[in-house]
């Protein structure tokens, strides 16, 4: 199957080769878990001697120092290596977790802990196939429509989400972190599609999905999660680029609130409700 | 300063930036950042400060389109004149 020339590209610069590395792009020293980010390049530090850098045209350059947790590394690289590639690379990351449906991309966004996979993997149970789990890349060099490409990690659940969803779980994924990676029961599909809606997951009693609209459009994009800082940082935009760029994405994605109790008891009534609203015409 | 009745009304366009959302309009301030949005009257009198139209002409307009409560739409057209001042969003 053909694949797009923003999946082409992040293929070629998200190769990963091993060697040293310089351990500051800025002449600073970089903390551990932090990032410098100067000139097309992207340095980033993970715990003990564990660096990653990016530099447009070359790829990933990983150094693992004698105390690097082998284990995080591919967090590492599909977390904040893939996204600060993706935004050098002028596509926009953004936190969520999306579906499939005729065509079209269903993206449900949230603060960590709203319970982003949890859905996506649960929608596999009403035949919906997974899209992207955690941070969905958007290709905006159309700017008649706003295209996604597939994802590029892995479904990861908590033990307690595996049950709700009926995903099939599969191993852990780091030492330290308590989730496991996990087949969705409807597969995946992995081709670019344009976006069809992002819907915001929030906690309320009774389970409804509102349209997003106005104003409150461009408010909603306005993400302090890591994807949004490593894009702002690479696009280093003045405010009214910032403003131009949102009002675009505003303008262009259709957007709405789906409000649900997190309670267990009632988890698939609100499955059954977004399955709904996605599958409408 | 004073503003005569037949001035023509214009922005600072050097000050905001603007974008139509749906059937609303989003003004951003470019030296804080903050954003603000119109709709209904205050919509339709931001469109039509063109630097073409005075006071007159903004408010015959709006009288046609608000279907002749001129009163109320005179009292609206004012307030929201002012603020934009306050705001240092019209060209004096």
């Amino acid at each position: 199957m053909d694949r797009s020339a923003a999946e082409l590209m992040m293929q070629r610069e998200t190769a990963v080769q091993y060697g040293p590395v310089p351990h500051s792009l800025s002449g600073e020293p970089l903390a551990e878990m932090s990032w410098q980010m100067l000139g097309g390049a992207f340095l980033l530090r993970g715990e003990g001697e564990h660096y990653f850098l990016y530099r447009k045209g070359d790829g990933v350059t990983v150094e693992r120092g004698p105390d690097a947790d082998v284990s995080e590394e591919s967090l590492w690289l599909n977390g904040s290596v893939y996204a600060a590639v993706a935004s050098l690379n002028g596509l926009l990351p953004i936190h969520a977790s999306a579906v499939a449906h005729d065509g079209r991309v269903f993206a449900f966004s949230g603060p960590a802990g709203a319970g982003k996979s949890t859905l996506v993997a649960a929608l596999g149970r009403h035949g919906l196939p997974l899209f992207c789990d955690d941070t969905l890349v958007l290709d905006l060099s159309d700017p008649e429509r706003i295209v996604c490409l597939p994802g590029h990690k892995r479904l990861k659940l908590r033990p307690d989400a595996i049950g709700l969803t009926g995903a099939m779980p599969q191993e852990k994924v780091s030492k330290t972190v308590d989730k496991h990676y996990a087949l969705p029961a409807t597969g995946e599909v992995g081709v670019a599609l344009p976006l069809g809606e992002l819907i915001f997951l929030e906690e309320r009693p009774e389970p409804a999905i509102m349209p997003i609209t106005g104003a409150e459009r461009l408010v909603r994009l306005q993400d302090d999660h890591y994807t949004a800082r490593l894009f702002d940082s690479a696009r280093k935009f003045d405010r009214a680029a910032q403003f131009a760029h949102l009002a675009r994405l505003a303008r262009q994605i259709a957007m709405a609130r789906f409000v649900r109790p997190l309670d267990r008891d009632r988890f698939d009534e609100g499955v059954a409700l977004a399955a709904r609203h996605v599958a409408q015409p | 300063m004073i503003v005569t009745a037949m001035a023509a009304l214009a922005k600072r366009t050097d000050r905001f930036s603007e974008a139509d959302i749906d059937e609303e309009i989003v003004v951003m301030m470019l030296d804080t950042g903050q954003f603000f949005s119109l709709s209904g009257t205050s919509a339709a009198i931001w469109r039509l400060i063109d630097g073409q139209r005075d006071r007159a002409a903004v408010l015959a307009s709006l009288t046609g389109a608000f279907h002749g409560e001129e009163q109320a739409v005179t009292k609206d057209l004012d307030e929201f004149l002012a603020t934009l001042r306050e705001m240092g969003l019209l060209v004096d």
